[in-house]
């Protein structure tokens, strides 16, 4: 326990910490805060192109900026990201491979938190599916996009998770296999995305670049920017709605592996060293 | 796809859909089209899930009592219960009676039992800490403990919210 006395030093400490910080900050003792003007004039650039129908051969054709870099400008790295994601879960999975965290056939009532909690998370579930849906169905558009929205669908599996239990969710389909399909169905119709253009351009023996999303000077094929009078932003939707099937799996496979008791893991585990007992 | 399933997947698209356009904000062309199609996936995804009796949905009636409810929670029970505690903490001699009391319920379904639980929790001066469902029984914190009798104690604090969410959910 701590006595009076030493709970106001620590308490003025921090408060004389916190100001003189503040006071460093605001003569810049830590250096300027703004960058310098010649990078500034790549976000300058970025502004004018975004969505600008004038200059359509340097322009993305959707009206937010994020999702236009992360997508078009600089698809590619992105790709190589999720890329990236996904070998991390393979590398969980082959961590976990002979792990079957065990089938207790057990009453699905006892399982799990109580029955308010329950009854709460059965009328949030499809609310929480309907809000990720539309972050990621309105990422070439507003703030969001395909991860976002795939990291608030895995919210779903994970609530269901805590407050009915592992053997309840693995009962009804959700399962390591399940989402592995799912996942891979996401990064297919990424790869899929990537070369569509290419694939459309090939028709007519017209020059396409991989990860096109927008007619270019030498290549005049593109995706169309609106359908009807709505911005799709071309391949950017697809992007996103991939993105986030692929992103709410993985999410859920690591949930699933992480729930599993490190008991189970222990008894995979030894029966290959057997000298840690 | 028998006919009590399409009902259920109808009433939970309906949810979805208007979550959907909600959280959207908009209702243009695309908002309503790509609406409806994530309310038909989700809606059949978890339908199963969260509505066991669909004719319910189709009485009206329970719609009206869910209005009246709200208008008389959120107007009067929840005031009563600010004003109460608001009192109590403003008093200088702190005037508080703790204790955590049974409260036996009598409705049927899952979702009656927790618009009530909830009903009590959320009104400042009760909580409801845990509940017995083979007893029918929730254990709420109480800050004015005017009884410990079960039945005494049920008409102070839950009587009225029961009567309501028998006639919305059972």
């Amino acid at each position: 326990m701590r006595t009076t006395k030493e709970n106001l030093v620590i308490a003025i400490s921090m408060a004389l910490f916190v100001l003189l910080l503040s006071l460093v900050l605001a003569v810049g003792g830590l250096g300027y805060i703004l960058p310098p003007p010649q990078v500034r004039l790549i976000a300058s650039w970025y502004l004018r192109v975004t969505f600008n129908p004038f200059e359509r051969l340097f322009s993305a054709m959707a009206p937010e900026g994020v999702t236009s870099i992360v997508w078009d400008f600089r698809g590619l790295d992105t790709l190589f990201e999720t890329t990236v994601f996904y070998l991390a879960i393979i590398g969980s999975i082959a961590i976990a491979r002979g792990v079957i965290g065990g089938h207790k056939e057990v009453d699905e009532k006892k399982l799990g938190l109580s029955l308010i909690v329950k009854s709460v998370t059965r009328i949030s579930l499809g609310m929480i599916l309907a809000v990720a849906a539309s972050i990621a169905l309105h990422g070439h558009l507003t703030p969001g996009g395909g991860f976002q929205g795939g990291a608030s669908a895995a919210v779903a599996p994970l609530i269901l998770l805590v407050v009915f239990s592992r053997y309840f969710i693995e009962k009804h389909g959700i399962t390591k296999n399940t989402m592995l399909i799912l996942r891979s169905i996401g990064l297919f119709g990424i790869g899929m995305t990537a070369f569509i253009v290419v694939i459309i351009a090939l028709a007519s023996g017209a020059p396409a670049f991989v990860f096109q999303n927008q007619p270019k000077t030498i290549a005049p094929t593109g995706m169309p920017f609106e359908i009807g009078g709505a911005l799709t932003g071309g391949t950017l939707w697809f992007f996103n709605v991939f993105e986030m099937v692929a992103v709410a799996a993985g999410f859920t496979i690591i949930f699933l592996l992480l729930a599993i008791p490190e008991e189970e893991y222990k008894k995979i585990l030894r029966l290959g060293g057997g000298e840690h007992e | 796809m028998d006919a009590k399933w399409l009902g259920k997947w109808a009433g939970v698209s309906i949810l979805v859909f208007i979550t959907y356009i909600i959280f959207s904000g908009s209702i243009s062309g695309y908002d309503l089209l790509t609406g409806a199609i994530v309310a038909v996936i989700v809606g059949g995804l978890v339908a199963n899930f969260v509505i066991t009796e669909p004719r319910k949905l189709l009485e009206v009636g329970r719609l009206g009592w869910l209005i009246v409810y709200a208008i008389y929670y959120f107007f009067a029970a929840e005031v009563r219960a600010h004003l109460d505690v608001m009192k109590r903490i403003l008093h200088p001699r702190m005037p508080i009676n703790p204790a955590i009391v049974r409260i036996p319920y009598r409705v049927e379904t899952d979702y009656a039992m927790t618009l009530i639980a909830n009903s009590i929790t959320n009104t400042p001066g009760t909580v409801v800490v845990d509940l017995d469902p083979e007893k029918k029984i929730f254990y709420v914190h109480w800050i004015d403990a005017k009884t410990l009798e079960a039945e005494k104690a049920r008409k102070h604090v839950s009587e009225s919210f029961e009567y309501y969410a028998k006639r919305i959910f059972d």
